[in-house]
């Protein structure tokens, strides 16, 4: 075989090397793109969950902090009253 | 020979080459026609792709005045659909989820059976339901994500606050006045779904941007159970029909609390009487009975020249009027303009307005805001009535001035004695003090609004001392009396008017108006008993009501009572240092404040 045609073969296969890395890296790029996405699909998931659950502990938290049960707490089970007139000091400051 | 093989092969190789070209060519054209000359294969590829769903933005919270949350909207509440076209089988489906979901099965089978291409099976379902429908495989059936609204409180202000419907609408209440503000708004988002139905590269979800905007109420949620704690002790002692309270900040026209009895809840309002759900203190108007004798008293000293000390003749308990006659509960003869309020003469009160006359007596009222609409930012307000004052009999002129005749709202009865409370000035009520955005920052607020002076400073002082005089030992009010507190008032006993337009046996309105403290009222509080069984006084009815939501609510915010003994007082370092109010005696107080 001669010198120019070995040549031409050795840059046809650069030629085709060049052109299949090229093709791996965009495939590979593509699949990373699409995997990315599922990520990002499963962590906005995630958030929401998070947020729902975050929403649902405030709206208990609101629930738990309902007059009507702190006073039956104060009332029934810590004894506590209004104080009457007699039972409280009124302190003023020095100005 | 090998000339004739070498141009054989030449052939094959040309012929190879040939079918090659041919064959690529005829999938490059093809694949170019596909491309450039059919966009519907493009779309259907898209179709199957992509997904565009309309969520629905957030519905904002209300809070109360400290923040504190009286109306939330909590996420991700399912609700079950069904596309009919693509059921094979609508009557087995329909039999599978009438047994999941417990709805009828002919209903859905006809629904089913439609052909229509979408139709809601049941709003707002619970997680365990959607779960059973979900493990039916069911093909055609869908699941909707849903925003559903809550009310921590529970029964709490509920007819103020109103509630929603399936379709996050506001059906009633501050809900429904103030929907437009509340509700969020509709967006399409676009997913990509892969072969599997799984999603991937969603589009942002920006759900902030699209919630409805918070409201801030006036309300105080410690003052409204306090309200609603002493009306319903009331309406269950005097075993009364019904109830209603509100408490006024007098100064601003802002309402801290406006409670009725009996309740319901609003997180299951289909549960309850359609009645129960109206807010009465607005809508629902009633006679007021002496409660406007005040007014009238005002109205004599602003126009009619006189004072508190003003003697009138009383007629000793019975006063005819062209064909009626007017009586008093007790026979009086003559009595000064303070004694007339705190005696609640009836005949007194008649013998003020004829001496102002009906113009006058008609201009007051009309003043104070008898007649017109409060403009509260709540739905369904009443204007209650009082006619003109050429239209009015001569037995008119006097009833009106003692509360027969006409008829007020709550909320119209509350603001006019807080321009007395306030020195004169007549305030608007409101409900709502601002509007913010998703992110807390305000877009709207509302302050105090003064509508006009009503009357002057010193008769409005003059009003005030005499209403101080029914609350003190012999007045009609004396139970509304505070320990460590000032307060004035006035009680109203009122007959109430049956379907005939005549006045019922037994049937009475109980109600009692006041506010303390006396020297600088920081409330004013309506208590308003309907049909109370046991006693139809409202000096025994309505004021156990007032004393009660008075005493704990200037408690509440932090008003000192009036102390006998020696103050202690206390240094401490700080330019700014509030008023220290401890508790002695072992007891202890419950800080309401957040």
């Amino acid at each position: 075989m001669k010198i120019s045609e070995l040549k031409t073969i050795g840059i046809w296969i650069i030629l085709m090397l060049i052109f299949i890395t090229q093709l791996l890296f965009y495939t590979w790029c593509r699949v990373q793109c699409v995997q990315v996405g599922y990520e990002i699909s499963k962590e906005t998931d995630k958030h929401r969950k998070l947020i729902t659950l975050q929403n649902n502990l405030k709206i208990e938290f609101a629930r738990l902090k309902s007059p009507k049960r702190i006073s039956k707490i104060a009332k029934y089970q810590l004894g506590l009253t209004t104080p009457t007139q007699k039972q409280m000091v009124i302190i003023h400051e020095i100005r | 020979m090998k000339s004739v093989e070498k141009k054989r092969r030449k052939l094959r190789i040309c012929i190879v080459g040939l079918f090659f070209v041919f064959f690529f060519s005829v999938i490059g054209i093809k694949a170019i026609y596909l491309q450039a000359f059919c966009p519907w294969l493009n779309d259907r590829a898209l179709e199957e792709r992509e997904k565009s769903l309309i969520f629905r933005g957030k519905r904002g919270t209300i809070y109360d005045a400290n923040g504190r949350e009286m109306a939330v909207t909590s996420a991700d509440v399912e609700s079950i659909t069904a596309h009919p076209r693509h059921i094979k089988d609508p009557r087995a489906t329909a039999q599978a989820l009438s047994r999941a979901l417990q709805i009828d099965a002919k209903t859905l089978n006809v629904k089913l059976e439609s052909g229509k291409s979408f139709i809601w099976v049941k709003r707002q379902v619970g997680p365990r339901k959607s779960r059973t429908v979900k493990d039916l495989r069911l093909k055609g059936v869908g699941f909707i994500s849903e925003h559903s609204r809550f009310y921590p409180s529970g029964t709490l202000a509920a007819q103020v606050l109103g509630f929603t419907g399936v379709d996050d609408r506001g059906l009633e209440g501050i809900e429904f006045y103030y929907d437009n503000w509340l509700k969020g708004s509709d967006h399409k988002l676009t997913v990509l779904k892969d072969g599997f139905d799984r999603k991937f590269d969603t589009e942002e979800n920006t759900d902030m941007s699209y919630s409805g905007k918070n409201l801030i109420l006036t309300i105080d949620k410690t003052i409204q159970f306090i309200t609603e704690s002493a009306l319903e002790e009331a309406v269950t002692d005097f075993s009364a029909k019904s109830g209603m309270a509100v408490v006024m900040e007098p100064d601003s026209g802002a309402v801290l609390a406006l409670a009725h009895a009996p309740v319901f809840n609003p997180n299951s309002f289909g549960k309850f009487d359609r009645d129960l759900w109206r807010n009465k203190a607005v809508t629902d108007p009633f006679e007021p009975g002496s409660t406007m004798k005040i007014f009238s008293a005002a109205g004599a000293i602003e126009f009619g020249g006189c004072t508190p000390d003003t003697i009138f003749f009383c007629e000793n308990g019975a006063y005819q009027i062209g064909e009626d006659v007017v009586h008093d509960s007790q026979p009086y003869g003559w009595m000064s303009l303070g004694k007339i309020i705190k005696y609640s003469s009836n005949i007194g009160s008649v013998k003020v307005s004829e001496m102002i006359g009906p113009q006058l007596l008609y201009k007051t009222l009309r003043d104070f805001g008898f007649g017109e609409k409060t403009r509260i930012d709540c739905p369904g307000e009443t204007a209650g009535t009082l006619s003109f004052y050429r239209r009015w009999s001569k037995i008119d002129a006097g009833t009106i001035s003692f509360g027969q005749g006409i008829s007020v709202s709550a909320i119209q009865l509350i603001t006019a004695t807080s321009a007395i409370a306030n020195g004169g000035m007549l305030m608007k009520p409101y409900i709502v003090q601002a509007i913010t955005n998703s992110n807390g920052q305000p877009v709207e607020s509302f302050g105090p609004r003064k509508i006009r002076r009503v009357v002057s400073a010193e008769t409005a002082e003059a009003v005030r001392q005499m209403m101080k005089s029914v609350v003190e030992k012999g007045g009609t009010g004396e139970k509304a009396a505070l320990k460590g507190y000032s307060a004035c008032g006035k009680t109203g006993t009122a007959q109430k008017i049956d379907g005939k337009g005549q006045y019922a046996k037994g049937k009475y309105v109980a109600s009692f108006i006041g506010f303390a403290p006396a020297e600088k009222p920081r409330v004013v509080i309506l208590a308003v008993l309907d049909e109370p069984q046991k006693n139809h006084y409202g000096g025994t009815v309505a004021t156990p009501v007032f004393r009660k939501i008075a005493y704990e609510t200037l408690n509440y915010m932090n008003v000192p009572p009036r102390h006998e003994k020696k103050k202690l007082t206390a240094s401490v370092a700080g330019d700014q240092l509030p008023m220290i109010v401890a508790t002695v005696n072992g007891s202890l107080s419950m800080d309401h404040g957040e």
